[in-house]
């Protein structure tokens, strides 16, 4: 089955982007890698009349390090970013995260941009950059701003990118001194699937081994990827024991406002919550 | 569109309508069959393709996105006739039964190896995770990619 037909516009930089979108208000879809969009669109769910693709823009598929942030341009690929050693040695978690999503024809394509954009809220990547306190550039044909990864998600399938505006990169900045950091992945029924939930958690301890520092951050969890502040906040202080783990687990399951799918009930997120961030926190004791 | 590309070890220049994907512009515009259209929604894997070296789903990809690259499909995998060392593997293992999912594990298992000479059983199988076989149950498909491979 075909595409329903629309106009591809390619643009060569930013500005010529944002000037287009400004110019067509509304009436046109930003595309990026497609591994969303393109089945949405062949489904019938969205029919622009217009495409706008990032493909040709320069520099958007840069991976570098500025100051100690880790600056990842809006159209690097998944499996582009993972393959970064500076990425792998300097942002561990974000790497895992990142190399669990999908299959690798879908890495290849995917862009971190567009996975965020998309803001599936079973996202494996998006918990991690919580946990990182990543921050999002966007750009409009009047400037650049930047949203915290925290105020990022807005709602179901919703981001804090408006009509005309372009995610152009995300700035990571670098893990705490001696933090320990993982990410897990539940699937039921197959590995390529999104995670009916997944638990990203960053932990450092104190010389008493108490945990001074915890993010702890869910997707599928939600209708969009969340921060757990309640369960981090039973953590402070308090040293990584069996009790300490499980008492922040049911603090996350409650936390959580599980939708039901076809992949699970929301009553079975809630508990794979529970048994997943115990598992998660006491590995990183 | 007007693009420019090299498939299979030719080069090729052609116009397409903005909304094919590679898919369409292999099967419908260059009537190259070998990628097959499963599901259109990049997950049954029997459409992967290699683009500069990659793997990527053809019903994903924009054709706009070929501009300038290097595809490879299952009709590029033959030399002079003769079946690359993957593909005699497939046919010497029995990895095929309806044959519609082969070319996209061909490819899948071309980049593993490319990435990963001596792969073993776990690599096999997470590279081909995104490739559904409905027939075989696997074990043939992962025997042969371990047989072109070689001794670890």
């Amino acid at each position: 089955m075909r595409l329903r037909p629309f106009a591809l516009v390619e643009p060569e930089t930013i500005p010529e982007a944002v000037e287009i979108l400004a110019r067509l208000d509304g009436e046109a879809r930003v595309i990026a890698g497609g591994t969303a969009l393109v089945p949405t669109m062949r489904l019938g769910l969205v029919t622009p009349d217009r495409l706008v693709s990032l493909h040709r823009i320069a520099g958007l598929s840069e991976v570098r390090v500025d100051k100690g942030m880790l600056e990842i341009g809006a159209m690097t690929s998944l499996s582009a970013l993972v393959r970064r050693s500076v990425v792998r040695e300097g942002w561990p978690l974000l790497a895992q995260a990142a190399s669990r999503v999908a299959t690798p024809p879908i890495r290849s394509s995917a862009t971190l941009g567009g996975n965020l954009c998309y803001a599936e809220a079973a996202s494996d990547p998006a918990p991690a950059l919580l946990c990182l306190e990543a921050q999002v550039r966007v750009a409009d044909s009047v400037g650049e701003r930047v949203v915290p990864i925290g105020e990022f998600f807005t709602g179901f399938y919703e981001t804090a990118v408006a009509a005309g505006e372009i995610l152009t990169a995300v700035r990571v900045p670098p893990m705490p001194e001696g933090a320990r950091a993982g990410y897990v992945k539940f699937c039921p029924r197959s590995a390529e699937d999104k995670p009916l939930i997944g638990v990203a958690a960053l932990v450092t301890l104190d010389g008493a081994k108490r945990v001074s520092d915890i993010r702890l951050a869910l997707a599928g969890a939600a209708p969009t990827p969340i921060r757990t502040r309640r369960a981090e906040a039973a953590l402070q202080g308090e040293t990584l024991t069996d009790a300490a783990a499980r008492a922040a687990a049911d603090a996350a399951a409650i936390e959580a406002d599980p939708l039901s799918d076809l992949m699970g009930s929301s009553d079975y997120r809630r508990e794979m919550i529970r048994v997943w961030v115990r598992r998660l926190l006491l590995s990183l004791r | 569109m007007r693009l420019d590309f090299t498939l299979n070890n030719r080069p090729y220049r052609l116009e397409a309508p903005d909304h094919w994907t590679v898919l369409d512009l292999l099967r419908d515009g260059l009537a190259l069959t070998a990628t097959k259209y499963g599901c259109g929604e990049g997950v049954c894997g029997t459409c992967t393709v290699l683009l500069d070296d990659e793997p990527v789903r053809a019903c994903l990809v924009l054709a706009a996105r070929l501009r300038g690259r290097t595809l490879l499909t299952a009709e590029g995998l033959e030399s002079n006739g003769a079946p690359d060392r993957l593909q005699s593997a497939f046919a010497r293992a029995g990895a095929a039964q309806c044959g519609f999912c082969t070319p996209g594990m061909l490819l899948s298992a071309r980049a593993l190896l490319a990435a990963n000479p001596t792969p073993t059983e776990h690599d096999v199988r997470e590279a081909l995770a995104g490739n559904l076989c409905r027939c075989t149950g696997y074990t043939k498909i992962v025997e042969a990619v371990l047989a072109a491979a070689g001794p670890r």
